[in-house]
């Protein structure tokens, strides 16, 4: 329970930091945000009278701390303001970009994992075969793509010179193919690399031989002793492979111009829009850290054997 | 530790004799000979302004690699110190250092590096500053790691007992045995910084334009897909090469650490 408690301690603090550091960097940024509003407003030039109105509205007259304190107020209670733009709540907004981001992030992983787990077993059959090097080097090469440029090959590949899928927009599940196969590349990539060494580390296990003298078969040594020791790893890097995801998914959302969260913050840091930036990265960093919260939590589940240095033990 | 060095002396070659080996001017301007296909006049032809591509390329290894080792090394140096002070420094020193690292990493470092970059209104500092602000804790993590981990060598506790303080045993007895684990970090950052560089060029947030720059060069390649498709080939081509070489050569400096380890 005591682990629970400062994990969660853990979790408060750094989203306090976060909101804390994407404010004063809002607060520092060059140029003037209330003529950058006026200008996303009205697309013209206007008047100095109007953009000191809106820096009223804005509350950016105000000093640093009222301001991050009328900021940080509703947001406790989870209001997290109008759009400086459109003068609509942000949070709407938000929560309609996350039923494009979501599916996709899902089917992504869901790529991933469907490519990466045959792969790896099947490299691992004959380690250093050629269906293993294979494997690795493929694992390699798709590591090192830049995603933007998978993604704007797969376009030029099935969009644009065979016409089998729309590469632009979300509006069917169609057009969600090649931005879920950008990203599941991707995952699939480290996902190999991974459980291949991971099996591999797991046939090492000292014990293994001792078993197969006994007559336990190699199905059961497989399922019950190689399998759950490959798991660990996998679970382990879960939380990168997140951060990969995340990464991937500004990039895809722009590249085949999804509504999605990625383009929603991409977009917003362009109009200059603070309170629309600030809950994008709020929420951002929220999804992760509480994903890692229970990574973390699972780590401990599926390896009782290790008291980690998790939570307050280490701090 | 030497393919590391062979490898980056070849990226200090390409970086430094690129720009001199361009056949033509990158940002010469030529639009009677725009989107020229490969081959004759332009070995990999022009792009929309009628630029040379491959002098561009080789213009645009200087940004590319120049700056993301520029940008790895001062994560490396800031990373480290971090992490040693937080071996060294004591409880409360370590606790604030580590809750920082975790501010810090609670947030996927791209996304960060594009709101910080986008914030600050791109060009090239902003570039800098964004990437570097994003690419330390990893080598604060291990820098700590390690650190706390030699605290009871014999041969450190020898020499807070000979009353060296914090700086010299830092200095000759931590760093030294952290530099074959931050060097792998080290590659590995390389490769991010890399990628980190052209991806927030190609989202406008980085270098700026007419500067040739890998991930600059894809955004500009991306409108004229239907026409000239093996524009957008290349720069693409040229980050991927670098990444993926950069990475098996940590890799291999991995695995020989690891074979040193068990011996």
């Amino acid at each position: 329970m005591s682990i629970l408690l400062s994990l969660i301690i853990r979790a408060v603090v750094v989203l306090a930091g976060t909101a804390i550091a994407t404010f004063t960097l809002l607060w520092n940024a060059p140029g003037d945000p209330a003529l950058a509003i006026a200008r996303a407003r009205y697309h013209t030039i206007v008047s100095p009278e109007i953009v000191d109105q809106i820096r009223r509205e804005a509350g950016l007259d105000a000093g640093f701390w009222p301001a991050f304190q009328a900021w940080i107020g509703p947001l406790l209670v989870g209001d997290f303001g109008n759009s400086s733009v459109s003068g609509t709540p942000v949070l709407p907004d938000l929560i309609a970009t996350m039923s494009y981001t979501l599916p996709l992030a899902l089917a992504g992983l869901a790529i991933g994992v469907a490519v990466s787990v045959p792969l790896a077993i099947l490299a691992t059959t004959r380690p250093g075969g050629w269906l293993d090097r294979f494997a690795v080097a493929l694992a390699s090469v798709s590591a090192a793509i830049p995603a933007y440029w998978l993604g704007l090959l797969l376009i030029l590949l099935f969009a644009v010179q065979l016409s089998w899928l729309p590469a632009m927009g979300a509006r069917t599940t169609a057009h969600a193919i090649l931005p879920a196969l950008t990203l599941g590349l991707g995952v699939a990539a480290s996902l190999t690399r991974i459980i291949r060494s991971g099996i591999l580390e797991a046939r090492g296990q000292n014990f293994l031989p001792a078993f197969k003298r006994r007559g336990v078969a190699k199905r059961s040594i497989e399922r019950d002793h190689v399998a759950p020791h490959a798991a660990i790893p996998v679970v382990t890097v879960f939380g990168l492979e997140l951060a990969f995801l995340l990464e991937g998914l500004v990039v895809v959302e722009v590249i085949f111009a999804r509504p999605g969260l990625g383009s929603f913050l991409v977009s917003a840091i362009g109009a200059r829009d603070f309170p629309k930036v600030q809950a994008a990265v709020l929420l951002t960093a929220l999804v992760f850290v509480v994903i890692n919260l229970l990574i973390d939590l699972f780590y401990k589940v599926i390896d009782p054997r290790i008291d980690m240095g998790i939570g307050g033990q280490d701090a | 530790m030497r393919s590391v060095l062979v490898l980056i002396t070849c990226f200090v070659a390409l970086a430094v004799l690129g720009p001199m080996l361009a056949p033509y001017d990158p940002t010469a301007i030529n639009i009677p000979k725009r989107l020229r296909p490969p081959g004759g006049e332009w070995l990999l032809g022009t792009d929309a302004l009628g630029r040379d591509i491959l002098s561009r390329l080789l213009h645009g290894a200087r940004w590319s690699l120049g700056l993301a080792f520029l940008i790895s090394l001062i994560g490396l140096c800031i990373g480290t110190l971090m992490g040693l002070a937080a071996a060294l420094g004591g409880k409360i020193t370590d606790w604030t250092i580590m809750r920082i690292t975790d501010t810090f990493l609670a947030f996927p470092e791209l996304v960060a590096a594009v709101v910080i970059a986008g914030l600050l209104g791109g060009g090239t500092t902003s570039l800098i500053f964004a990437l570097c602000v994003t690419s330390w804790m990893r080598y604060a993590r291990v820098a700590r790691g390690i650190g706390l981990s030699l605290e009871t060598r014999g041969y450190v506790v020898q020499a807070k007992l000979a009353g060296l303080s914090s700086f010299p045993i830092a200095r000759w007895h931590y760093l030294p045995a952290l530099l074959p684990s931050l060097t792998v970090v080290w590659t590995g950052m390389f490769a991010r910084a890399i990628l980190g560089i052209s991806t927030l060029g190609f989202l406008g947030f980085g270098v700026q334009p007419p500067t040739p720059e890998w991930g600059t060069m894809l955004l500009d390649a991306r409108i004229h897909m239907r026409s000239t498709p093996l524009q957008m080939i290349w720069p693409g081509l040229a980050v991927l090469i670098c990444v993926l070489s950069i990475n098996l050569t940590g890799d291999a400096l991995r695995d020989a650490l690891a074979a040193d380890e068990k011996s």
